[in-house]
């Protein structure tokens, strides 16, 4: 982003004030990491939470601060007298400014109020929303006093609005979180998950299983802890399935196009749901006899009821979208007999359920005791009989690897064990899965990776490994790990489950050689678009970003939905949405003379005890009560941000 | 227990105290309006607005929901409490001029007419009501319904489920701008525009109660179906 020449920017309270100046005069604004990736000559003018900015010194610095209190009292939720007195005084004082019906005292009158809410708001958008307005006032007072003056009424102009939360920007799916806290506070359960479902098809399952980008970013951090947005997912989703609701369905006209998706996993489930209520006719073709994707055969059900994700699945199906069992595409049915079927659109949505490689001498000889951690899983949850032998040891440190280890533990295992090739710090699972496999007596072995399978017959009976240090960070940003000369030793087992990462199977796409292929094995595919290289083929979720968390896979559904739907209308190429990329970039963290909070504990998620997991796969998480529920909603405190631009031809 | 200083005095309240009620036990009175002993706190009025000191680090925050802290520092009546407060009251006295809780909390703080004039209101969604149904009843018959992103709503009002409503009024008795009402005539009583069927006692022929209150009361006590049959004056 582009701002080297504005004509006035109070942007984090860094005042540059380039008016009346000559071009080689004007000092650059360098490190301004403004919330907008539009060039500076695509717009004019700015004002969001932390100041406004100038570029085209026509534009009208008190029409945008008159739009810009509009938008923000759309968005005051009205519970405080401050803020919703506050907001109203400002739109109603700012309106007369803008119509010529100015007053001496308008503008004492602004700075009044304007303080006055930033003092003692109830929540972050009161307190911040006056901040570029008593800017404007102290910089460009001249335009107010000449508007209270001369009584000119000014044209008001266009402007875009966006509406941004730290929280909601992390999240891959954008869902409204605030929006969602706060109606659990004022107990509208149900108001609450229709919201949620407005983003995510999934609000139960995600509620258990995501990892929570939204928590990382959450204000209260700085504060006492962030707040507990999963656990309030997952109170909504279960309250609806005691209260036994079934959630409304409104589907918005009939498009008559047959839509072919392939996988129900979460990308699958998100793009089918979003397009039957679009309209279309849906056929999700899965190759197991379940849906879910990894989410049913990746998460074991400790975790992930099974009838939480079968609710949510027939759900999807409940909109009208087809799932159709049993059938491999590339085996039982091709792409090419799709397209003579008569679909429109065919979305590839397979995931990676192939479990990578170790690189490790006689992983490929098929001994008896070897296992792939992805299948491991999937045998778990399908319900195939596993015989527990004396030590099994699990290679990696991703969730794959920790579901395998305390599965293993449920289902009889003694002794179980994890080699990760780098330390604690660096290993990818969830904490909390970490923490539990620890607690119910799982021996996690840090720098250790196996280089040779030692077999006796074609039985395997134990590992060569060697001790690992840590090097320079790789690509990712981890340490390398690099081997210790002469440290190897042997670590003897009865089973070795390989979990070390999981790649895409791409044999659907067997014969289509105009659907290319990344060199990573990954299908070549718009991230924002999701489109391939070829027309009418859509790709996303795992199977395009190797693997990732479920979320970005819904998201990822929801946009090949969008792009599917705009292809099938216009034809041709889809164009991103521009507008989605606005926000990317902001430093949303930071607020001007924004004052600490009070601190207040969050309510706790808890756990089943230990000696309650074992044996059997009873679900660990406890959800919160009603009650904490509400407690844990009330600390939100609502960092909504206003982004108003008007911008250039 | 934990100590803290509220204008220069000390005082000792048991963890999890509010500092309104820690200012409480000085006899330090902190005006308020949609606060009640008897209520999880809102901080919806803005009004007991107080300056906190914590770690050096001079906050403003309303007294009612903020937990006491250990070594914290309050003062009720510095400049910037003062200032906040009377903007809040200014405000309200604006908005809803009507009542007079809020002409008695501008009366004492010397605010005599606003220096705005606003569309006024008579419901200043203070959430007494709300709380009151919800924590002292146990019906939880009212909710608020806000603005927001993708909602649709204009202005924030308080929504009944006037089916779950059992008609006890406690919430036109704790409205202070009296928004709420409740009127009674012979055998029947109104409020949130249902109409209630009074309760006839037995013995004197008095109307006293609302059937739909009197049956709640009853399950919710496990109390024999004629145990209301005769209003207490009578029993």
């Amino acid at each position: 982003m582009d701002f080297k020449k504005v004509v006035f920017s109070s942007w984090a309270g860094k005042v540059v004030d380039n008016r009346g100046l000559e071009a080689e005069a004007c000092a650059p604004v360098e490190e301004l990491n403004l919330p907008l990736e539009y060039d500076s000559s695509r717009v004019k003018a700015f004002m969001g939470w932390d100041g406004f900015l100038v570029v085209d010194e026509k534009a009208d610095v008190v029409d945008m601060a008159y739009a810009y209190a509009m938008e923000v009292q759309k968005l005051a939720c009205g519970e405080c007298a401050v803020g919703r007195i506050g907001i109203s005084v400002i739109v109603e004082t700012l309106g007369r400014l803008v119509r010529g019906e100015g007053r001496e005292g308008d503008i004492e009158l602004l700075q009044w109020v304007g303080k006055g809410m930033k003092d003692n708001a109830k929540c972050v958008l009161g307190q911040t929303a006056p901040v570029p307005i008593l800017d404007s006032i102290e910089y460009y007072r001249e335009a107010y006093l000449d508007l209270i003056k001369n009584k000119k009424a000014i044209s008001a102009s266009t402007y875009h609005v966006k509406i941004i939360a730290p929280c909601m920007e992390a999240c891959p799916a954008h869902l409204d979180i605030p929006g969602y806290i706060e109606l659990i506070r004022n107990q509208r359960q149900g108001a609450s998950l229709d919201l949620i479902r407005q983003g995510v098809c999934l609000p139960g399952t995600l509620g258990r299983v995501c990892t929570a980008p939204c928590e990382e970013a959450c204000k209260r951090n700085d504060i006492d802890g962030p707040l507990a947005i999963r656990a309030l997912k997952r109170h909504v989703a279960d309250w609806e399935m005691e209260v036994g609701q079934i959630p409304p369905v409104s589907i918005s006209g009939e498009r008559g196009e047959k839509v072919a998706v392939i996988g129900a996993g979460p990308a699958g489930l998100a793009a089918g749901y979003n397009l039957a209520l679009t309209g279309y006719q849906v056929t999700i073709f899965e190759e197991l006899p379940v849906a879910g994707g990894m989410a049913a055969v990746g998460i074991p059900s400790y975790r992930l009821p099974e009838a939480i994700l079968d609710r949510e699945v027939d759900i999807v199906r409940g909109v009208g979208v087809e799932i159709r069992f049993n059938v491999r595409v590339g085996r039982d049915i091709t792409i090419a007999d799709l397209w003579k079927d008569g679909y429109k659109a065919i979305f590839v949505a397979v995931g990676a359920h192939k479990g990578r490689a170790m690189g490790v001498e006689g992983e490929d000889k098929g001994y008896e005791g070897f296992v792939d951690g992805v299948k491991f899983l999937r045998d778990v949850n399908l319900g195939k009989k596993i015989v527990p032998v004396g030590r099994v040891v699990v290679v990696g440190g991703g969730d794959v690897a920790v579901d395998c280890a305390r599965s293993c533990l449920r289902l009889g295992f003694k002794d179980v064990n994890i080699l990760y090739r780098r330390s604690r710090v660096e290993m990818p699972a969830r904490e909390g899965e970490i923490e539990g496999a620890i607690e119910e007596g799982v021996k996690i072995s840090y720098l250790v990776a196996p280089t040779r399978i030692l077999a006796e017959g074609t039985k395997l009976v134990g590992l060569e490994c060697v001790k690992m240090k840590l090097g320079e960070p790789d690509a990712s940003g981890r340490r390398r790990p690099v081997p210790i000369e002469g440290s190897e030793f042997v670590v003897n087992a009865d089973m070795v489950i390989a979990a070390i990462g999981q790649e895409a199977d791409l044999s659907c796409l067997a014969g289509e050689d105009n659907v290319k292929v990344s060199k990573y094995g990954t299908v070549d595919a718009d991230p924002e678009t999701c489109q391939s290289s070829e027309k009418g083929i859509f790709s996303a979720g795992d199977c395009v970003t190797g693997p990732a968390i479920l979320i970005e896979a819904v998201a990822a559904g929801n946009r090949a939905a969008l792009s599917i739907d705009q292809y099938l209308r216009e034809g041709g190429a889809v164009s991103g949405a521009g507008a989605s990329r606005v926000g990317r970039s902001a430093a949303l963290a930071a607020q001007r003379e924004k004052e600490s909070t009070i601190s207040r504990a969050p309510q706790p998620v808890g756990c089943l005890p230990v000696v309650e997991r074992i044996p059997g796969f009873p679900e660990v998480e406890v959800g919160l009560t009603r009650e904490a529920a509400q407690e844990e909603a009330k600390r939100c405190l609502r960092c909504y941000r206003v982004m108003l631009w008007q911008a250039g031809e | 227990m934990v100590e803290l200083i509220i204008d220069g005095q000390k005082v000792e309240v048991a963890e999890g105290a509010t500092v309104l009620e820690a200012a409480g036990k000085l006899n330090i009175d902190i005006p308020t309006l949609c606060y009640h002993e008897n209520l999880t706190p809102f901080g919806a009025c803005r009004v007991c607005a107080v300056e906190v000191v914590v770690d050096g680090v001079s906050n403003l925050t309303t007294a009612c929901d903020c937990p006491v802290e250990q070594g914290m520092e309050v003062r009720t009546v510095s400049e910037r409490a003062l200032e906040a407060r009377m903007l809040a009251v200014e405000l309200l006295l604006a908005k809803c001029p009507g009542s007079e809780a809020i002409r008695s909390l501008a009366r004492d703080m010397g605010i005599e007419e606003p220096r705005v004039e606003l569309e006024t209101e008579e419901c200043i969604l203070c959430g007494l009501c709300v709380r009151t149904c919800q924590e002292l009843v146990g019906v939880g018959a009212l909710r608020l319904v806000d603005r927001g992103l993708n909602r649709d709503v204009k202005e924030t009002f308080v929504e009944a489920s006037t089916d779950k409503c059992i008609g006890c009024g406690s919430c036109a008795y704790i409205c202070p701008t009296s928004f709420i009402k409740l009127e009674e005539t012979g055998n029947t009583r109104t409020v949130w525009d249902r109409v209630f069927k009074l309760k006839k006692c037995q013995v004197c022929g008095n109307y006293w109660a609302p059937e739909a209150q009197l049956e709640y009361i009853r399950k919710t006590c496990n109390l024999p179906s004629d145990f209301f049959d005769v209003c207490p004056n009578c029993k």
